[in-house]
Parts: structure tokens; sequence; C-alpha cells
């Protein structure tokens, strides 16, 4: 496969976050989800504009990619997801970058897992 | 005094939702918000966790669901001066007129529910001369599915029209009834852009229109009155001057 020029490639935008659950998640129900709310807040043609993908997913962080004048509605969309496959859970978006090694080195790095039920204040 | 972070004025914990107030003060803090109001509908079986908490502001509030118009001015003077925030679940027009009209109330909650937001020019001018504040629940974008979703996004984009048209104070909240039911306050700006809503407007509803709600029901020290300051005070003389800021 040939790849395209770079003016012609689509721009992007990588959104690092953490999912706060009290159990862990799947990589698979937590992709059926994003497509899901994705598709029942934006409709069809909405979420093909947006392009989200989820690159990587492990322990209860990860990067999300979407097209790069779509990172308002990626994030509506994440914020309307409120369970997957029966666990609460929030979508805490915690930065946006132009590259997976910038998002995952500038937010994800150091990142610990964060469970309210364990929380001491 | 309020600090300077984002404030979410509406959020519930036990026993109206199922999760502890630390619970929810940990996942505030963690989504990044400088204080957070709790309103339960009733304040006597609240938890006494008041104040402040390692850097963190948790107000006391009550979220008022009266019957009747009548009833509820008398509800909102038994906690004006117990409380720090004062919130209305509106749903009638009556009742929300009622809202409206009483300088005490700070926010006006739950428009979104009914066909009919309940809200229109009258009272849009009304809360503006009371400075009572209109929530945006963006809870409800987040829970309601298919046409009653539809139905929460048309009433708050009419409801934001009224409010550019008659600089109504409007704050963004979860209205959360569990600890996984708060965003983040990007993600309610987010959420506040699918109803048209600018950048700049959902920051000031979620930082500087809170601050004020906050710092008129809690003057700071040396407050005068509403657009009052204390700029020159010359103590030898005892001659005070009073400027508008």
């Amino acid at each position: 496969m040939k790849l395209l020029p770079p003016t012609l490639r689509t721009r992007t935008r990588y959104l690092a976050f953490e999912a706060i659950s009290q159990d862990p998640l799947r990589r698979e129900d937590l992709i059926r989800e994003l497509f899901s709310s994705a598709g029942s807040l934006l409709g069809d043609v909405g979420a093909s504009e947006c392009a989200i993908r989820l690159l990587a997913f492990e322990g209860s962080t990860g990067v999300i990619r979407c097209a790069h004048d779509r990172t308002d509605r990626t994030r509506a969309v994440l914020a309307s997801i409120s369970t997957v496959k029966g666990t609460r859970v929030i979508i805490h978006v915690l930065g946006i970058s132009g590259t997976v090694r910038g998002a995952t080195i500038k937010y994800l790095a150091g990142v610990d897992v964060f469970n309210p039920k364990d929380s001491h204040i | 005094m309020a600090r300077s972070g984002p404030y979410d004025l509406n959020v519930h914990c036990i026993p109206e939702s199922g999760n502890t107030i630390e619970e929810v003060v940990a996942v505030a803090m963690r989504l990044g918000y400088s204080g957070i109001a709790i309103t339960n509908p009733d304040t006597m079986k609240q938890l006494p966790l008041s104040g402040n908490v390692e850097g963190f502001h948790i107000l006391s509030g009550v979220e008022i669901r009266a019957d009747n118009a009548s009833k509820l001015h008398g509800i909102v003077g038994k906690y004006r001066n117990k409380v720090d925030i004062i919130a209305v679940s509106g749903g009638s027009e009556s009742i929300n007129r009622a809202a409206v009209e009483n300088p005490g109330v700070d926010l006006l909650l739950n428009l979104n529910i009914a066909q009919d937001s309940g809200f229109n020019h009258v009272l849009a001018k009304e809360a503006s001369e009371n400075r009572v504040a209109i929530s945006f629940d963006l809870g409800d974008l987040i829970h309601l599915k298919g046409g009653s979703r539809v139905q929460a996004v048309t009433n708050c984009r009419k409801n934001l029209l009224l409010i550019r048209k008659y600089n109504v104070p409007y704050v963004l909240t979860s209205n959360a009834r569990s600890c996984f039911d708060m965003r983040a306050p990007r993600e309610l700006a987010a959420l506040a852009a699918l109803v048209g809503m600018s950048g700049e407007e959902a920051m000031a509803g979620l930082t500087t229109i809170p601050h004020s709600i906050i710092a008129r029901s809690r003057p700071p020290a040396g407050y005068i009155s509403e657009g009052v300051q204390l700029v020159y005070n010359e103590a030898d003389t005892g001659n005070i001057d009073e400027g508008d800021c």
C-alpha cells in the first residue's frame, strides 16, 4: 500500500484519558460503548466526521485518536459515556496532543489508578 | 471567599445518592474542581463535613422541591442563613417564576425535564434583575436517551438564547446523583458546546459566575454592597471614600 503524501493525510489529535470506575474495564466493551455513544449523540455522519478510534487501552488509561477539528465533539462523546457493560464509569480526558508519543509522555506517565472507594481525603 | 478554579454547584451525596461525601470530594478533586456545593434536598441528614479539605472548597447547599409557589418563599427564608447555596428545583412555570422573583435564591435547576422548560423572556428578565442563576444541567445530556435527550438539548438551546439576550447569570452543573455522574470541567464545556455555547461562555459558567454567587452568599471581609468597594481609607481624618468598582 502506498502512503499518502503528507498534505493529503488526515490531521489527527490524540486524547490521553483515564477511566474512573469501580471495576476494571475490558477493551472490547469500551470500544463498543464508545461507538454506540458516538452514534447516539452525533449520529452516523457526525461520528464518521470525528473519526474516533481507540488506540491503546491498558489498565485504566488509554489514548483515543480523533479528527483534529473535532476534539470538542469527541470530548462530548466521551463525557456522555456513563456505563460500560453495567459498570459505572467516568472517562476523564487528561490532555490532547498531536502525536501518540506526546500524549503518552506528557499525560499518561505516572498516572496512578484512581478508585473513589479507596481514596482517603 | 471562592478559590480561582472551577466549581460544580449541584452535586448530591448520601442519603440522596449512594456515595459518601468523601468519595464525591475525592472524584471532584481528581477531575480538577476547586470546590463543589452539596445540594441535597434535606440538609438535616447531611454529613457535617464542610469547609476546606486540603485546598478543596466544600459548600453547603439545599435543593428545594416545593409543590407551590407560596410555600417556596417560606422555605427559602428558612434556609437562607443556614446554607451557602440555595437551589430551587424548577418545573412548572409558577415555581420557576417564584424562584426567579426571590433574590434569596441562588440557582434554578432542572429546567430540562418537561417538554417545555417553563422558562421564558419574562422570567429571564426577572432572573437577571434578582441575579438568580439558571443552571444548565448537563447530566441530562449524559443520562437521557432518544427523544427526551433531544428535548433536553432543545430546552438548553432555548435557555441559552434567553440568557444571552437578558444577561442572566448561569452555571454549568453535572447534577450528579452519584460520584460517577460527575464530569471534568472541560468535558462539561464540551457538552455545553453541543447546545451552541462558546468556550468562553462555558468557562464563565464554571468559574467566574459561581465565584460571584459564592461571594454573594459568603461576603468576604470588608464587603460593603454589590458593586461597591473601599478604595481609599484615610484613617487619621476618618474620611472614608467609597468608589464604584
